[in-house]
């Protein structure tokens, strides 16, 4: 099972056919079909409880750490349906990284947060893992605030710098896809903004997946937004197009406050 | 109803009530010109002030909720809609606060309207689309919007017809080129009111469906 086998450059990263997540008895997800394109972001929103972070989690398989879980139809990644039997899961990991509502840095010095990945992919070489850690704190825009604090404790950052940590910590991994639950909604607007500008910068070379409540949030950031409710796909088009003319009144009235 | 969709609410409410006051506008002075009546021409000027502030404020509460309520989907495309179709009815009850000014021209340059009655075919016709449009806009209504379209053809059609006329009279030497000016600047104001009126026609097609239908064939011939 190879989920590096890129396609091409239009051909969708992620596809979901009639993808149902069960909790034991119960569906997240119900009956999903998505296709998400490489290189771009989309915004996945929806009311509370509403299954869009199911669906973002299964992506990469976060929901197996709930017992009961059980998946149905076809979820893939590159073409490769991420519930075979045969998926190797760190890999699949790799290739699919998350990043999570609180910022959750191990209780170690930045530079070691961030070579954790790739130390476990047996990369040794000093000089080596200097590179990775450079420009995955680069990527995320970082560098330039942690460049003579290495070997500081991770958790001596801000909740922003902290948070932008964990998205290097991805990185290092070379992701293709990045995966965000809500990433910035424990943080204050000026860290909200940098994320957001990363976020837009990550695009050229990630595909990216982000659950957010803030809905100008989504409007901002992301160039296509699924809008899902009670577990289903309602709409799934060009964010310009669904924030001002979505075709669905359950859309409407969600982004318009008028629901949920 | 949420906050913003009660104050949206007030807005289209203060629109509606901004498009009445330009028509009656309109009518007054159509009406003061016919008489040349010059007092009731210089009412109407005196009272453009009065939309002048109505829109500003209008302009001023949509800032207001375009800043703090971010809107989406249809409410928006209602902010956006008011906006314009502000201006326009602003700029209508400029031309016919200008077409009151111009009766005391009438009176000066010694000009008759009874001469031309290309002129009334053409004031019948622009009361009639700017009566629409303010239906129109209290109904939100596409098919009227469709309809007002249309009726600016034969606005365009009338302006042309009365310019023609007024060109000949000019021929004939009835009157001066002073005369035949005013004529022609009046028959332009009410030319535009219909322009505005296809505007706000269209604006109100973008509210109800999102698409936006001005220049469409600049769209289709793409170069």
């Amino acid at each position: 099972m190879n989920f590096n086998e890129v396609q091409n450059d239009s051909s969708p990263v992620i596809v979901a056919r009639n993808f149902t997540l069960r909790y034991g008895q119960k569906a997240g997800v119900k009956d999903i079909r998505l296709e998400i394109l490489p290189r771009r972001v989309t915004a996945i929103i929806g009311p509370s409880g509403c299954g869009k972070s199911t669906f973002l989690r299964s992506i990469n398989r976060m929901n197996d750490l709930i017992p009961t879980t059980r998946a149905e139809g076809f979820l893939g990644v590159n073409g490769v349906d991420v519930y075979d039997k045969r998926v190797n899961l760190a890999n699949l990991r790799r290739r699919v990284g998350m990043v999570f509502q609180k910022p959750n840095p191990f209780p170690k010095s930045i530079f070691d947060n961030i070579a954790f990945g790739p130390r476990l992919q047996g990369i040794r070489r000093r000089s080596r893992l200097n590179r990775i850690v450079e420009n995955a704190l680069r990527d995320a825009a970082l560098w330039e605030e942690v460049k003579d604090s290495l070997g500081r404790s991770a958790l001596a950052l801000s909740g922003g710098q902290q948070q932008r940590l964990c998205i290097a910590r991805s990185l290092a991994n070379r992701p293709e896809i990045l995966l965000m639950d809500e990433p910035c909604s424990a943080l204050d607007p000026i860290a909200t903004s940098r994320i957001e500008d990363l976020i837009t910068k990550l695009k050229d070379d990630y595909t990216i997946v982000i659950v957010t409540h803030n809905m100008q949030q989504a409007a901002r950031v992301s160039d296509q937004t699924a809008f899902f409710c009670l577990g289903e796909l309602i709409e799934f088009d060009d964010t310009k197009t669904l924030f001002t003319n979505p075709k669905q009144k359950q859309t409407e009235d969600y982004i318009t406050g008028r629901f949920g | 109803m949420s906050e913003l969709q009660h104050r949206l609410h007030t807005l289209t409410l203060r629109l509606d009530h901004m498009g009445m006051r330009v028509e009656q506008a309109l009518v007054d002075a159509l009406r003061a010109l016919r008489k040349n009546d010059e007092q009731a021409g210089q009412a109407v000027d005196e009272h453009d002030p009065i939309i002048d502030r109505e829109e500003v404020e209008i302009e001023q509460e949509c800032i207001r909720l375009l800043a703090l309520y971010q809107p989406a989907a249809i409410d928006l495309r209602t902010l956006c809609t008011i906006i314009k179709v502000n201006s326009d009815l602003e700029r209508i009850a400029d031309l016919a606060a200008g077409m009151g000014r111009r009766v005391k021209h009438l009176l000066t340059e010694k000009v008759s309207l009874d001469e031309y009655e290309e002129f009334d075919h053409l004031a019948q016709a622009t009361t009639d689309i700017l009566g629409r449009t303010v239906r129109m806009l209290s109904r939100s209504d596409v098919a009227t919007a469709k309809n007002v379209i249309q009726m600016d053809d034969l606005i365009d059609k009338g302006y042309r017809h009365l310019v023609q006329a007024v060109l000949k009279q000019e021929d004939r030497r009835i009157g001066g080129a002073g005369a035949a000016m005013t004529v022609i600047n009046l028959a332009k104001a009410l030319e535009r009111i219909g322009d505005h009126c296809t505007n706000i026609a269209e604006d109100i097609i973008f509210l109800q469906t999102g698409d936006i239908v001005r220049h469409a064939e600049a769209f289709e011939k793409k170069p």
